[in-house]
C-alpha cells in the first residue's frame, strides 16, 4: 500500500490502499521537493515497512543525515532500510551499501540491480531519490523504458514505487509521459508568487485508484518537523469581549497580543502547529473604533473564526456586521459559541436560530479560557478550508 | 515564479548589507510575511504582522487628520530602532537598526529598496 506520510495526501489518496502501485512526486525546479520522499520513507519505516532508497544525486550517508535534520531517528529501523548506491561509484568512491550500481550511467546495469532488489526483498516501498538524475545520466527514452519495466515488476512482486522527479527542461513528450501517463498517481509540487502569497504548494494531479481532487495546498518545510501544511492567515474576529484573544492564545503554540486594559487594540497574532498543519492566526480588535485596522488586517485570509459570547445575544448583530467588515463573503467560517461555562449561555442550536445562520455553518461550543472546544473548532475550519465536504 | 522570490531576497540582502541594519523583512500590507532576513525565523511572522499594523494605524491616523500619508514609521527604543516604510500598495519593508548608527544612509537605502520592491510586486 502507498502511504506517503504527507499530511492530507493520504486522506486524499485514501479509501482503497492498493499494493503494487506507483507514485511520482513531480517537482518544479527551485522548490524544496527532496523532503517528500524522505518523509514518505520515514513514515513507512515507522509503520513497520521495508524501504529501499535509491540514491543518485548524493551519498547514502548524506541521506541518513537528512533524516536527522528533520528530527527523525531511523536507527531503530536500520534493518528495514536498504540503500541502492548509484552515487559513490560515479565519483569513484567506495560504497558500503549492500546494493551498488557500479555504472550509474548505464541503464542496463541500473536495471539489473533494481530487478534484483525487487525480486529478493519482501514487499516494501522502493524510493528513488532523484529520477531526473538517472535520466540525465542514462538518457530520457532509456530511463522511461526502464521505469516502465520496473513498475511492472513491482506490481508483480507487490512493491510500491515512489519517485522524486524534478521537472528540468526535458522534452515535452518526456514531461507529458511522466505527468499524465506512466504512473498511477502524480503529486505535483511547485512554487507560487501570487499577489503577496509566496510559497510552495502541492496538489494531486492524478490518482487512478482514488477520486480525483483538484485541490492544492500550501506547505512549508520545517527542520525538524518535515512537511507541514501551511495556512498563512486565519482571522479571528467577533464583537467586543467575546473572547477572541483568549481563543487565539488557547489555540496557539505561541502568541503575541497588543492589548491595553485587557482589550486588544491592534491585533493578536498566534502561530499554531497542530496535526501536520502550520497556521498563522490573526485576531482583530472588537470595538467599532478599530474598524479601519480590522479592514487592514483581514486581507488574504483563508478562513475565519467568528467568536461570539453565548450569553450575550445582543452582540450578534455586531458579529454579523464584522463578517461584512472583514469581507469574508465566500470564505469558510466557523462560529465559536464561547463562554459556554457561564449561566445563561445559549446552546449552539439556539444561537443558530437567533443568528439566522444556514445549516452548513458549523457552530462549536467552547470555553476559550479553559481551551475547551478550540482544537475541535480548528479541525472543523481546516477541513472546510482544505475542502472536505463531509466536515 | 520562484524568480520573484529570488529577487525579493536580493533586495533584502542588499538592504541587510547597509551598516547598522540588523534585520529586514518584506511583508504584505495586510500583515503576511513575504520574506525576511532575521536571526530567528521564529518571530518573523509576528514581526511582520505587528509592523504592518503599526504602519497601517499610522497611515489611518495621519490621513484622518489631513496630514497626508506618512513616509515612514520610526520606533526608537533603548536597544535599537525599527523602521517601516510602505512599498507600493501591496507591501511594506521593515528594518531593525542598532542604536548607534546614523539613520541618513539607511533611510536613503530603505527608500530605494522600497521602490524596487514596489516594482517587483506590481
Amino acid at each position: 500500500m502507498i502511504e506517503t506520510g504527507i499530511p492530507k495526501v493520504d486522506e486524499f489518496l485514501g479509501g482503497v490502499k492498493p499494493k503494487g502501485k506507483n507514485l511520482v512526486y513531480y517537482i518544479q525546479h527551485g522548490v524544496e521537493g527532496e523532503i517528500f520522499v524522505i518523509q514518505t520513507v520515514y513514515n513507512s519505516l515507522k509503520n513497520g515497512g521495508t524501504c529501499v532508497f535509491v540514491v543518485s544525486s548524493t551519498t547514502p550517508d548524506n541521506i541518513r543525515n537528512l533524516f536527522k535534520e528533520f528530527g527523525w531517528d531511523i536507527d531503530p529501523y536500520k534493518n528495514n532500510l536498504f540503500f541502492v548506491d548509484a552515487y559513490n561509484p560515479l565519483i569513484g568512491a567506495l560504497s558500503n551499501e549492500k546494493y551498488v550500481v557500479s555504472n550509474p550511467d548505464n541503464i542496463e546495469d541500473f536495471s539489473k540491480v533494481i530487478t534484483d532488489v525487487l525480486k529478493e526483498l519482501h514487499p516494501g516501498t522502493i524510493v528513488f531519490g532523484s529520477l531526473s538524475t538517472v535520466m540525465d545520466l542514462c538518457g530520457e527514452t532509456e530511463t522511461i523504458e526502464a521505469v516502465r519495466s520496473w513498475n511492472k515488476l513491482a506490481m508483480l512482486y507487490d512493491h510500491v514505487m515512489v519517485y522524486n522527479f524534478t521537472a528540468w527542461p526535458y522534452s515535452r513528450e518526456t514531461l507529458d509521459l511522466i505527468k499524465k501517463d506512466m504512473f498511477n498517481a502524480v503529486i505535483s509540487i511547485g512554487g507560487i508568487a501570487e499577489r503577496v502569497i509566496f510559497g510552495q504548494y502541492f496538489g494531486i494531479l492524478k490518482s487512478d485508484w482514488a477520486k480525483e481532487t483538484k485541490k492544492s495546498m500550501l506547505f512549508r518545510v520545517l527542520r525538524p518537523g518535515g512537511i507541514k501544511l501551511f495556512i498563512p492567515k486565519i482571522l479571528v474576529t467577533g464583537p467586543f469581549d467575546a473572547g477572541k484573544s483568549s481563543f487565539v492564545h488557547a489555540l496557539s503554540t505561541r502568541a503575541i497580543s497588543v492589548d491595553r486594559f485587557g482589550t486588544t487594540i491592534a491585533l493578536d497574532h498566534g502561530h499554531v502547529d497542530y496535526k501536520g498543519f502550520s497556521a498563522d492566526i490573526f485576531g482583530t480588535p472588537g470595538q467599532e473604533r478599530f474598524d479601519p485596522i480590522i479592514k487592514l488586517l483581514s486581507g488574504e485570509s483563508m478562513g475565519i473564526f467568528l467568536v461570539v459570547d453565548s450569553t450575550n445575544p445582543t452582540d450578534f448583530v455586531r458579529a454579523k456586521q464584522m463578517l461584512e467588515i472583514t469581507k469574508s463573503y465566500g470564505l469558510p467560517y466557523v462560529v465559536i459559541a464561547n463562554k459556554q461555562d457561564l449561566p445563561g449561555a445559549l446552546t449552539p442550536e439556539e444561537i443558530r436560530k437567533q443568528f439566522n445562520l444556514p445549516d452548513d455553518v458549523p457552530i462549536i461550543p467552547a470555553v476559550a479560557k479553559d481551551k475547551i472546544g478550540v482544537y475541535e473548532a480548528f479541525e472543523v475550519l481546516i477541513d472546510k478550508i482544505t475542502g472536505e465536504s463531509d466536515a | 515564479m520562484p524568480d520573484t522570490i529570488d529577487m525579493v531576497d536580493k533586495v533584502l540582502a542588499d538592504l541587510k548589507k547597509v551598516g547598522g541594519v540588523e534585520a529586514c523583512a518584506a511583508a504584505s500590507r495586510d500583515g503576511l510575511l513575504i520574506r525576511a532576513i532575521l536571526q530567528q525565523e521564529y518571530f518573523s511572522e509576528s514581526f511582520a504582522a505587528m509592523s504592518a499594523t503599526m504602519l497601517g494605524a499610522a497611515e489611518a491616523a495621519t490621513t484622518e487628520l489631513g496630514k497626508g500619508v506618512p513616509h515612514r514609521v520610526i520606533v526608537e527604543s533603548e536597544h535599537g530602532r525599527l523602521i517601516a516604510v510602505g512599498a507600493g500598495r501591496r507591501a511594506l519593508l521593515i528594518v531593525l537598526v542598532d542604536s548607534e548608527t546614523g539613520l541618513g544612509l539607511i533611510l536613503l537605502e530603505l527608500d530605494k529598496a522600497a521602490a524596487k520592491l514596489k516594482e517587483l510586486l506590481a
